[in-house]
């Protein structure tokens, strides 16, 4: 259980009587019950069932297509092609909907609707395409070479390379006592959620109300509009319970507009729900990351030189969202810095932001060579980052570039350390490689650390108090699995005075409630949630001056306890809520808009250090993690239940990029060789022992969140890779710069370690 | 674990008792196999039709009596034919545990059952769980210890864990791992859903 948190009467801001409790979620029983109706539980009148065909090129032209058969066969009602199409590229991508051109196997090619399942297969199996294959490339560094096959006119490169450059670097690395140059690499790996994507499509005239599997409801809105031509009235999304997220529903993708073109042409609502193969191999995969490291230090443990070198695979289309995250800039201080992203089109599958983005990527590379640099200059890696990381009052870009022109405020990595390092006895630790250990297994730690900032932008949201004195919280984010409906419905119930019990919530729909970001990028919390204070203030000054001539009172004189209208210095002057309401006659609505930007040089960020103590068993290549210590600033958690689980999930989402989800590609074709389950393994019960996990909040207050509170949701799952990487280095000696784990990379890795003559062949 | 047999579920019943299922059973397999060309030639379906068969079951204690395809799944018919949406379909081949449900006592993937092969059983689903608006001890269990995220797997997790604690009454934290560990729960909740299971197994009768 995590240490005891902050938010109990008595602290700064006045005492809290519902934020900081634990407790379980407000919606709780719809999910225990099966009564929470995902989209693809949606069934209205005479909806259809549409299916997609899909590319079994990696690249290729799209010469012929014959759909008549597919159209003659009996019960099938509509079939696209690109020829039904716009030509407008959907959000965030250089992808058309439907094209006659492909990028990579299992791209959408033709869709069908029809009455039922079976008839929409065979439907599919009737449509005739002729292809023209083209040459293909999946490596990003291939694709940049000369005579590369291009995926575009422009070429491979997204952009112009993302470069940062402060101080001088060259300079820097020779300036060094001490420098090393490493290789990182991350594959593409699949880090989607359980429920595959699913759409479902209804036009009313020239209005289409699109029920989405999506977590940022207003950018698949954005999306329409575009796709759709049509104003933005016209289109309501409506993303209410949704599956899971972890960023591959954070951005627009083919199957919404495919749905209403669909459902448009038929005159029926249409469904579309995609299998677990098609999500895997097109919602988006988290990129294939390869880092170029090189770090000086000088012997007086300073942090002196930093340069990263990254080729990012975006995949076929991805263009908005990605990249590495900001630990080089962020985390710690270092005098001379540069790092080039290079973003490159290849003919993997669509890639984009999954949890943590390119955090987990850059802060498995930037720890991994923290690690190294200290073990080889002989210094406690977590002493050497206590000597370098960024605390209160340093220098810290106010964007994402290089210039330190703000001021770091609200930091407490360095107490996320102190203490993660006593809960895991860091002084226990191997001061060098465990190699000379007895028996097989060689025990070692390892952690690392990482940071994010916590959302923010645009938000809204309205709080509605009905005559009964209970309350609706609309928002147009989601509640992905992160608790927003119960932490957004405690920051309303807090400035009110209304029991939590007494709330509902409306979420992701663009119809009822205002403009907001979405939810992705650790921002819920910081954005929507600042907009529901400011709505529930809205409509608490509402309800103080309907009461104020029924109690003989200014509304400045009362407040609103526990479900209650008084004068605050004579408390016996009282009104029921709902006593008040019904004589006032009429519900209120309190509107909160919000737009939150970086101001001033003030800079906060959220951050964490992760422990690992694990067990290598040198004869099998097996790793098992004995404990493991995720500590993180979350500035006021609102709710301390929700607040852990998302650590603890996070945390073990992490570990399973050390062991699994590789997704793996066929050379001769390009075709995704593990779009299951079964082979991508994500983590069960069995995997990774939940008991191992230890989620510690650390006390502490942010500016920019509800109540102190700060953003989370990414940050859990950054830094599994690289402490686990450093623990095995601490257990064994051996240092893996290449995911996923195996149990043969570690065993191949031992065996290179052996004297030559001991080797096995 | 108390006993040998497994709780992680089984993919249905066995193929031989598949091949069994006689003539309605083979008419699915051998469509199956007609063609693609072929498929669309097909003549519009007569009744009786070897490709559909009557199908009945109790499902949370109400019999029901469905004429289906063959090829139709328990989940497909629970979740199309009796609207019930609890179960969810998450990998449609038995490899993510989001369709479990409990048949003849044992949980089941449904996605990978056949209606027909489940004809005459008795079938628990989530919505069934519930008896006389009190909660199940799972549900409160789940629901006090937070043994969920997103809520997609939610319905399966209960269901397994229900079909292991009615043969397993007083299971340690091992057990409990190990024969929930068909289900996966992709937020990754589990330090929470085992909780919630011990915690049950505590409060459940035994």
């Amino acid at each position: 259980m995590a240490q005891q948190v902050t938010g109990q009467a008595g602290q700064p801001g006045g005492a809290l009587n519902v934020v900081g409790r634990r407790g379980p979620n407000i919606d709780a029983i719809d999910r225990v019950t099966g009564q929470a109706k995902y989209t693809a539980d949606i069934e209205l009148p005479g909806m259809l069932t549409a299916r997609i065909l899909r590319s079994p090129h990696a690249h290729a032209r799209v010469v012929r297509i014959d759909t008549s058969k597919a159209e003659a066969l009996g019960g099938v009602l509509s079939v696209i092609t690109y020829r039904d199409a716009p030509k407008v590229m959907i959000w965030g991508s250089r992808q058309y909907v439907l094209n006659d051109r492909v990028r990579f196997a299992g791209e959408a090619v033709a869709a069908v609707a029809a009455v039922d399942a079976d008839t929409a297969a065979r439907a599919l199996k009737l449509i005739s395409v002729e292809y023209e294959p083209l040459p293909f490339v999946l490596d990003p560094e291939a694709a940049l070479a000369a005579g590369a096959p291009q995926l575009f006119e422009d070429g491979n490169l997204e952009g112009q390379p993302r470069v940062v450059n402060r101080g001088d670097i060259e300079q820097g690395l020779k300036e060094s006592d001490h420098v090393i140059a490493r290789t990182y690499r991350c594959p593409t790996m699949w880090s989607g959620s359980l429920e595959p994507h699913a759409v479902v499509a209804q036009w009313e005239n020239d209005r289409v109300t699109l029920w989405c599997s999506t977590q940022s409801p207003f950018r698949v809105h954005a999306n329409m509009v575009a796709q759709l031509g049509l104003p933005d009235s016209h289109i309501r999304i409506i993303a209410s319970y949704v599956g899971g997220g972890f960023g591959t529903k954070s951005a627009p993708h083919v199957d919404e507009t495919i749905a209403a073109l669909l459902a448009r042409k038929a005159r029926r609502p249409v469904s579309l729900r995609y299998s677990r193969e098609e999500e895997i191999l097109d919602s988006n995969t988290r990129f294939e990351v390869k880092m170029y490291i090189r770090m000086g230090v000088k012997k007086d443990m300073t942090l002196h030189a930093l340069d990263i070198r990254a080729f990012i695979n975006q995949g076929a289309y991805h263009t908005r969202l990605g990249g590495l995250g900001n630990h080089a800039t962020h985390l710690y201080n270092v005098p001379h810095l540069r790092t080039v992203q290079n973003r490159v089109h290849t003919n993997v599958p669509n890639t984009g932001p999954t949890r943590g983005v390119g955090d987990p990527q850059e802060c498995f590379g930037l720890d991994s060579a923290i690690d190294e640099i200290a073990v080889e200059m002989g210094w406690d890696p977590m002493a050497f980052r206590l000597k370098n990381i960024k605390r209160n009052g340093d220098p810290i870009p106010r964007a994402a570039g290089g210039a330190e022109d703000g001021r770091l405020v609200t930091q407490a990595l360095d107490r996320c350390i102190e203490a993660g390092a006593s809960r895991i006895e860091w002084t226990r630790r191997n001061q060098a490689p465990n190699t000379a250990q007895a028996g097989p297994i060689r025990r070692g730690m390892g952690m690392a650390c990482t940071e994010r900032t916590g959302g923010g932008g645009l938000s809204g949201a309205q709080v509605k108090v009905f005559l009964d004195g209970s309350v609706i919280v609309f928002y147009s984010s989601t509640d992905i699995g992160t608790g927003s409906r119960t932490t957004l419905s405690m920051i309303a119930a807090e400035v009110l005075g209304i029991p939590l019990k007494s709330f509902r919530t409306v979420a992701g729909d663009t119809e009822a409630a205002p403009w907001d970001g979405g939810s992705q990028g650790n921002r819920t919390l910081q954005g929507t949630g600042r907009a529901v204070e400011a709505a529930a203030r809205d409509a608490l000054r509402q309800i103080l001056a309907g009461a104020a001539p029924l109690l003989k009172a200014t509304p400045e004189e009362l407040e609103l306890v526990g479900g209650s209208i008084r004068v605050k210095t004579e408390t016996a002057r009282t009104m029921t809520l709902q006593q008040v309401m019904e004589r006032r006659g009429r519900s209120v609505v309190g509107d909160g808009s919000i737009a939150q930007g970086q101001q001033g040089t003030d800079v906060e960020r959220t951050s964490a250090a992760h422990f690992v103590e694990l067990d290598v068993d040198t004869e099998t290549g097996k790793v098992t993690v004995i404990k493991y210590v995720s500590v993180h600033d979350v500035g006021r958690p609102i709710n301390v239940t929700i607040v852990e689980n998302q650590i603890e999930g996070g945390t073990i989402q992490g570990l399973a990029l050390t062991r699994s989800e590789e997704m793996r590609f066929d050379p001769r074709n390009g075709r995704t060789l593990n779009a299951n389950f079964l082979d991508l393994m994500p983590p069960t019960m069995m995997d990774f022992d939940p008991r191992a996990i230890e989620a510690v909040i650390i006390p502490n207050e942010g500016l920019a969140g509800p109540f102190g509170g700060k953003g989370l949701g990414e940050n859990p799952c950054h830094p599994g890779m690289a402490a686990v990487a450093n623990a095995i280095y601490n257990a064994t000696g051996i240092r893996l710069r290449e995911v996923p784990f195996t149990r043969g990379a570690i065993l191949r890795a031992l065996n290179d370690q052996r004297p030559a003559a001991s080797r096995t062949a | 674990m108390r006993d040998d047999e497994p709780n992680v579920p089984e993919a249905s019943v066995s193929r031989r008792a598949f091949l069994k299922g006689g003539a309605a059973a083979t008419g699915a397999l051998s469509s199956a196999l007609l063609p693609e060309t072929a498929e669309a030639q097909l003549p519009v379906a007569t009744t009786p039709d070897a490709r559909r068969t009557m199908v009945e079951m109790r499902v949370n204690g109400i019999p029901y009596r469905h004429e289906v395809p063959n090829h139709t799944t328990l989940l497909e018919f629970i979740r199309g034919d009796l609207k019930l949406t609890g179960a969810k379909a998450g990998c449609d081949r038995l490899q993510c545990g989001a369709c479990t449900v409990i048949v003849n006592g044992r949980n089941i993937y449904s996605c990978t059952a056949l209606a027909v092969e489940v004809s005459g059983a008795e079938v628990t689903t989530i919505e069934g769980l519930a008896k006389d608006n009190a909660l199940h001890p799972l549900q409160q269990a789940f629901i006090e210890h937070s043994g969920y995220q997103c809520g997609f797997c939610t319905s399966g997790q209960i269901l397994a864990a229900k079909a292991f604690l009615d043969r397993h009454p007083t299971p340690s934290e091992d057990d409990v791992r190990l024969a929930m560990s068909g289900n996966i729960c992709r937020c990754s909740a589990y330090k929470r859903i085992l909780e919630s299971v011990m915690a049950a197994s505590r409060a459940m009768p035994v």
